[in-house]
């Protein structure tokens, strides 16, 4: 018996020793990663094992002690985090630009996104939807997808691990929260990043901020906030990079061939991963705003010179470059740098956003979805929330994010009135079939 | 990159068919040879190419993978332009997958080039104990829909090659036949007799200005 114990020992040390040297199979991982509850695998610093988002230890890891400064002023600002907001914002900005540190990270994106007040607003409601049934068609397709999402990542690796149940639980408690939205496939790898971060019902709330408050309608049928978003992108590409711009025109390469996954996975499958996590930093303060910057950066970076274009001379070549950005080309500090100076502001994001409204509503009739007017970051969450507990003289309502949802989350009287007069100016000319309109939408439509 | 390599025709081939299905393993086995038990879920539009020899001429495929679930159809107009052969993927152990094709089939002929040409494509045949497509059935739908019809297994790699070079070899046959002329399919770059030819013009090679 004893022997026999010894024995199992050392064939599990055994076992362990050959799983420590990373396969060079790189398919076989995954398949058992879990055994290796011990971490024997060495992954880098963010948990992935392999793959084209695996950082080389040659990251530079910030001072000790500049780490535990920052550590302390984001704990003091998470004590007065709405004082910040509301008269400091500016610093808050700052911080997010250099850097959310990593311990305070998942804390600090759910203040930001105000996700941390839905979950907080509440109790209960995430356990709820997830004993829900749930709709069959999408739970077929989330549960096809649950192991294809950053399947070199230790938390998503293993087939059934608890990364792909809470990646599960996530997606499915969203489908059954909005079962009018449903599921679409770039929320699993948005998922998959929260949950890297936070337990599943944080990463669901702060989910549901993304895709309502920060980028409403890049995940719902029709996909035509992400089309209208690749025009706004295209045209803004033309102020900033007349080259790369005139470059995509010759060849006929539309925005949605190549930004539709950089913006609707926002860059998480797309840039090493220190940047991932420093764009989603400035996202949550900043809002969408990020994002465009972040692919007019990278568009420039790729096809800004002469020299870089003479090497992608054709669609094909084009494409294939952005489409597999050398992880070498994007510098960390760089990234953020170029990010923080380029001058594309909320303002002429939303400016740009109402030509290209009109320039659809001309060639392609009436939208499906009205667009729906986005909050650009933390400030505009703040100011949003503010106005609103103004208007609600009852009390009752908490703030919900964009779309106050049907049921019991529904928004007070006085503001449904707002609603229904707003709605009167937007109602649609010609609705497409198997239209619905949301309840409460008409609180964000953009007055522009 | 292939940008200078020297080549007949450029075909351009669209993978399409329900999500989970296998398109984005075929076009890797046949591209670059590998297979991928944790492939991502494609997003938007991946692409890959492969210059084969068919007979005596040499053809650059480039090969379109979309997302396969409903809602990425909004945006796969840009996708289907200029195709000129299809692959109608479905997964021989979902039944279901099989039973879309015809509606996949419906939004081919509404966006791409009619003359395009289709290949039903039954694949995963390596899970056989599993299957619940028969083949005879596949095989009937393909024949009134005048469509080609293969099993395969990216897994396995069965049939994949034979597969992509079957449809490439008929897209050469109905345009040297001149079924199809030049210019109604316009990715299809019908070459002067010299061996290096440049594409068609909406898509200059770079070989003779930039090198």
């Amino acid at each position: 018996m004893i022997k026999s114990s010894v024995n199992f020992a050392s064939m599990m040390s055994g076992t362990l020793e050959s799983l420590s040297g990373l396969g060079e199979d790189g398919s076989s991982i995954g398949s058992d990663s879990e055994i290796n509850g011990l971490a024997v695998r060495r992954t880098d610093k963010y948990g992935f094992l392999g793959g084209t988002q695996y950082s080389e230890g040659s990251d530079k890891d910030i001072r000790v002690d500049v780490a535990r400064q920052r550590e302390l002023k984001w704990l003091d600002m998470f004590n007065n985090w709405d004082k910040w907001v509301s008269r400091r914002f500016q610093k808050v900005k700052l911080r997010c630009r250099k850097g959310i540190p990593s311990s305070l990270r998942a804390k600090a994106w759910q203040l930001l996104s105000n996700s941390k007040e839905l979950l907080d607003s509440n109790p209960g409601k995430f356990e709820e939807l997830e004993r829900e049934q749930g709709d069959p068609k999408w739970l077929d397709i989330i549960e096809k997808d649950l192991h294809r999402q950053f399947p070199f990542h230790e938390m998503f690796a293993a087939r059934g691990g608890h990364g792909q149940q809470d990646l599960y639980r996530v997606l499915k408690a969203y489908t059954v929260y909005r079962p009018e939205e449903g599921y679409c496939q770039a929320q699993a790898p948005v998922a998959a990043v929260l949950l890297m971060h936070m337990p599943a019902e944080h990463a669901f709330w702060c989910l549901v901020q993304i895709c309502e408050t920060y980028l409403p309608g890049y995940y719902s049928a029709g996909l035509e906030a992400i089309q209208l978003d690749g025009e706004i992108f295209f045209s803004l590409l033309r102020r900033v990079c007349p080259m790369a711009y005139r470059h995509l025109k010759k060849f006929k390469i539309d925005p949605i061939l190549y930004m539709t996954e950089w913006f609707m996975c926002v860059f998480s499958r797309t840039l090493p991963w220190s940047c991932v996590l420093r764009v989603w930093d400035m996202f949550f303060c900043e809002g969408v705003k990020i994002v465009f910057r972040v692919g007019l950066v990278l568009l420039k970076q790729m096809l800004g010179s002469v020299d870089k274009l003479r090497e992608v001379q054709g669609m094909y070549e084009t494409m294939e470059r952005l489409r597999n950005i050398p992880p070498e080309s994007v510098r960390e500090d760089l990234l953020v740098q170029e990010v923080v100076s380029l001058a594309v502001t909320e303002a002429l994001i939303e400016r740009e956003c109402s030509i290209q409204v009109r320039k659809w509503r001309e060639s392609r009739g009436e939208l499906t979805h009205q667009p729906v007017r986005r909050l650009h970051g933390t400030r505009d969450i703040h100011e949003h929330k503010r106005r609103a507990s103004a208007i609600s003289s009852g009390g009752s309502f908490s703030f919900l994010g964009s779309i106050p949802p049907p049921g019991p989350l529904r928004a007070s009287s006085s503001l449904k009135k707002m609603d229904k007069e707003k709605k009167r100016t937007w109602k649609q000319k010609t609705p497409r079939s198997g239209m619905r309109e949301r309840k409460g939408e008409g609180l964000l439509y953009s007055a522009s | 990159m292939g940008s200078d390599e020297a080549y007949n025709f450029v075909f351009k081939v669209v993978l399409i068919g329900e999500s989970g299905v296998g398109k984005s393993n075929l076009l890797s086995r046949f591209t670059k040879n590998e297979f991928n038990h944790d492939s991502r879920t494609t997003i938007g539009v991946e692409f890959s190419t492969r210059t084969i020899q068919l007979k005596s001429l040499i053809i650059k495929a480039q090969i379109w993978d979309t997302a396969g679930l409903e809602r990425y159809r909004a945006i796969t107009s840009a996708y289907y332009r200029g195709a000129v052969g299809a692959l109608l993927v479905y997964d021989i152990t979902k039944h279901l997958t099989y039973e879309s094709v015809e509606r996949w089939l419906k939004e081919l002929y509404d966006h791409a080039d009619p003359h395009i040409v289709v290949m039903l494509v039954g694949n995963k045949t390596d899970l056989g104990s599993e299957r619940s497509v028969p083949t005879e059935d596949a095989k009937d739908f393909a024949e009134k829909n005048g469509l080609l019809f293969l099993e395969t297994s990216a897994l396995e790699s069965t049939n994949v090659e034979t597969a992509f070079q079957n449809v490439l070899g008929e897209i050469h046959r109905k345009v040297s036949s001149k079924e199809v002329t030049r210019g109604s399919i316009s990715a299809v770059s019908l070459s002067s007799p010299v061996p290096r030819a440049a594409g068609d013009p909406e898509e200059k090679k770079p070989c003779c200005r930039n090198l």
